[in-house]
């Protein structure tokens, strides 16, 4: 079910590339019973994680990358690895053609890095004072600093809350600060993990407006994690699925649908009676003459399944839907977790 | 070669620059937390020094150490204390905090190297300045008492010393607090335990202790070169001319072994990462 990587990139226009890269842990386990103690004790018990089995990744130029995964698929460690936070056990990473571990000063110096449950901002300042402490700390040359803090004060807003210490901050304008932050220092690859993380729906159609004029005006290269898929949809034109340490899918959000079958709802509405009995669909719900089905539409037509609705009764009204991004992600995922259990259970 | 180190100089000049800047509106958010912060932590760091002060008011004095010399060492305690709380504010001095919590992942997403964010980004000269005053004051006093010769070359040697104190304070909290490198949730709060303990032990004369006891508190648990030696060098109270260079050469020995160590450490981290985060305490 893995579908082919767009990896045929001229090398220039690579900004990531991930060659073979694994990354093990260890995880201490230690079981319930009082007996148990001393044994644990001298002879802990550790269990191995492979977070990441050996991954191949490559990024080009000005890309809007969504990496997704259920808890625990290596995502995070992805993006360690990626903004120089983290060594791999085996294989390469380069970025911006850099080691981002062994060249980590030139190479955090190009990059942004934000996520979504930390601050850079100092809590006791306003945004202002940490703006000036990154301009600094950064060494931004006094003109490309007033440059890009008039334009990321335009377009984030800025104005309204640059002197409020960042304490006092709503989620979604810190959120704002944090990016202003990331971008100050003009970034070619702006990392994001988990952005729009507790954000309400107005602050995050915001965020993710910014994101995507960032990358189409300044052809920043964006690489982005979240669970909420329908953002992920909005922003990204590939997708990058990571499941038990490996690539389960990389390309267009549109060929994941068809790849992971292209799964619909159809609402029906009849005179009354019972819900037609359709072959391909399953019925999900039905109440006075309105019946709700789930169809494979890459399996069974339409016009099939209103040829066979119409022969049952008078068809009044129909409403057909494409399911959410995040249903289809979530039907993945159990996909995944059923396989997982089934390969668990083999002896 | 000569170039490069001023140029480093000259970057760690602008980022304590910045460092006090921000300082400087912290302290300043307002006149009742401004004058709070200074009071308080003042009345700690006296406090801190009563139990010996009164120690040597009772007995005038403690074992040969005359009352104004105890009150000298006391001064000079503190005023090593109020450096590192100058230079190593926001829990840079207490570095398993930040290891075990997750935040050393800020400052390596800095631009610089390592040593130069640790260097520079927790100075605060007005926050944390509250010990050098009552410091100062109590070693200008009993200096006067003393009737030390204060010529420059000793003044040069007093700041050379209380530099190396303030070295060794921080080689001992970065060589425990290293440890949160391989378990930092257990050694989370190791670097304020190490600096408590140095604390509790550094207003002592330690004259008379017993060899072993004076060996193992010049090497494992160094608190003798926090007040205690320096104080008797500079003194004269130890009649060895060569007295006053034991503890910069304790602290080059004390800096070379926690650097070692916490490299050591950094290497892991490089390996596993922080896998927990918690921003508590974190440029607050």
């Amino acid at each position: 079910m893995i579908a082919p990587a767009h990896n045929a990139t001229a090398p220039s226009d690579t900004v990531v590339e991930l060659r073979g890269v694994w990354k093990v842990y260890t995880q201490r386990q230690r079981s319930a019973r009082l007996g148990d103690i001393w044994g644990t004790l001298w002879r802990p018990h550790l269990r191995r994680v492979e977070a990441l089995r050996g991954i191949d990744l490559t990024v080009r130029r000005g890309e809007v990358v969504a990496y997704a995964g259920p808890n625990g698929a290596g995502k995070s460690t992805t993006v360690k690895l990626l903004s120089s936070l983290l060594a791999p056990d085996a294989g390469t990473v380069r970025v911006l053609g850099m080691d981002p571990v062994g060249e980590r000063v030139r190479f955090v110096g190009r990059i942004g890095v934000v996520f979504g449950q930390r601050t850079e901002l100092w809590w006791d300042q306003p945004v202002a004072a940490s703006l000036e402490w990154k301009r600094v700390v950064w060494d931004i040359p006094r003109p490309r600093y007033e440059r890009m803090l008039g334009f990321l004060t335009e377009v984030l807003g800025l104005g309204d809350f640059c002197h409020t210490l960042a304490r006092e901050l709503s989620l979604g304008q810190k959120m704002r600060a944090d990016l202003a932050m990331a971008l100050l220092h003009e970034p070619e690859i702006l990392f994001l993990d988990e952005p729009t993380l507790g954000l309400d729906v107005l602050a995050k159609r915001n965020i993710l407006a910014f994101i995507k004029e960032l990358n189409r005006e300044r052809r920043v290269t964006v690489f982005v994690t979240s669970h909420d898929m329908s953002d992920l949809e909005q922003l990204a034109g590939r997708i990058v699925m990571i499941h038990q340490g490996h690539i389960a899918f990389d390309g267009p959000f549109a060929d994941l649908r068809k790849t992971f079958a292209d799964r619909r709802r159809l609402l029906i509405e009849t005179a009354g009676g019972p819900p037609p009995a359709l072959s391909g669909a399953d019925l999900v719900a039905s109440a006075v003459g309105r019946h709700e089905y789930i169809f494979d539409a890459s399996r069974v037509g339409i016009a099939t399944l209103l040829a066979e609705a119409g022969r049952d009764g008078e068809v009044l009204d129909v409403e057909t839907h494409r399911l959410p991004i995040d249903e289809v992600i979530a039907d993945i995922y159990e996909r995944w977790q059923r396989g997982a259990t089934s390969q668990d259970a083999t002896p | 070669m000569a170039a490069r180190a001023a140029g480093a100089v000259a970057r760690a000049l602008a980022l304590w620059r910045v460092a006090a800047y921000l300082d400087l509106m912290f302290v300043t958010r307002g006149p009742q937390q401004a004058l709070g912060y200074a009071v308080t932590d003042s009345v700690l760091s006296l406090a801190a020094a009563s139990g010996t002060l009164l120690l040597a008011e009772r007995f005038a004095g403690i074992g040969h150490w005359t009352r104004h010399q105890v009150i000298f060492m006391l001064g000079y305690a503190i005023l090593a204390s109020g450096i590192l709380s100058v230079l190593f504010g926001y829990n840079v001095l207490f570095i398993s905090r930040r290891l075990g919590r997750g935040q050393l992942d800020h400052t390596l997403l800095q631009p610089q190297p390592l040593w130069l964010s640790l260097l520079t980004e927790g100075f605060m000269p007005f926050s944390g300045a509250a010990e050098l005053l009552p410091g100062v004051g109590l070693l200008l006093w009993a200096a006067r008492r003393l009737e030390v010769a204060a010529t420059p070359g000793w003044i040069a040697l007093l700041l050379l010393n209380l530099l190396a104190s303030a070295a060794v304070v921080w080689s001992f909290s970065y060589l425990w607090g290293s440890l949160a490198f391989w378990a930092p949730r257990a050694a989370e709060e190791i670097s304020s335990s190490a600096m408590r303990m140095m604390s509790q032990l550094r207003s002592f004369p330690l004259d008379g202790a017993g060899g072993l006891l004076t060996g193992g508190l010049l090497s494992a648990l160094p608190a003798g070169f926090v007040a205690w030696y320096p104080c008797r060098a500079l003194l004269g109270i130890d009649p060895s001319p060569y007295a006053v260079a034991v503890t910069p050469m304790a602290a080059g020995v004390a800096l070379a072994i926690a650097l070692w160590v916490f490299c050591r450490g950094k290497k892991e981290y490089d390996r596993t990462g922080s896998q927990r985060y918690s921003s508590f305490g974190h440029r607050r």
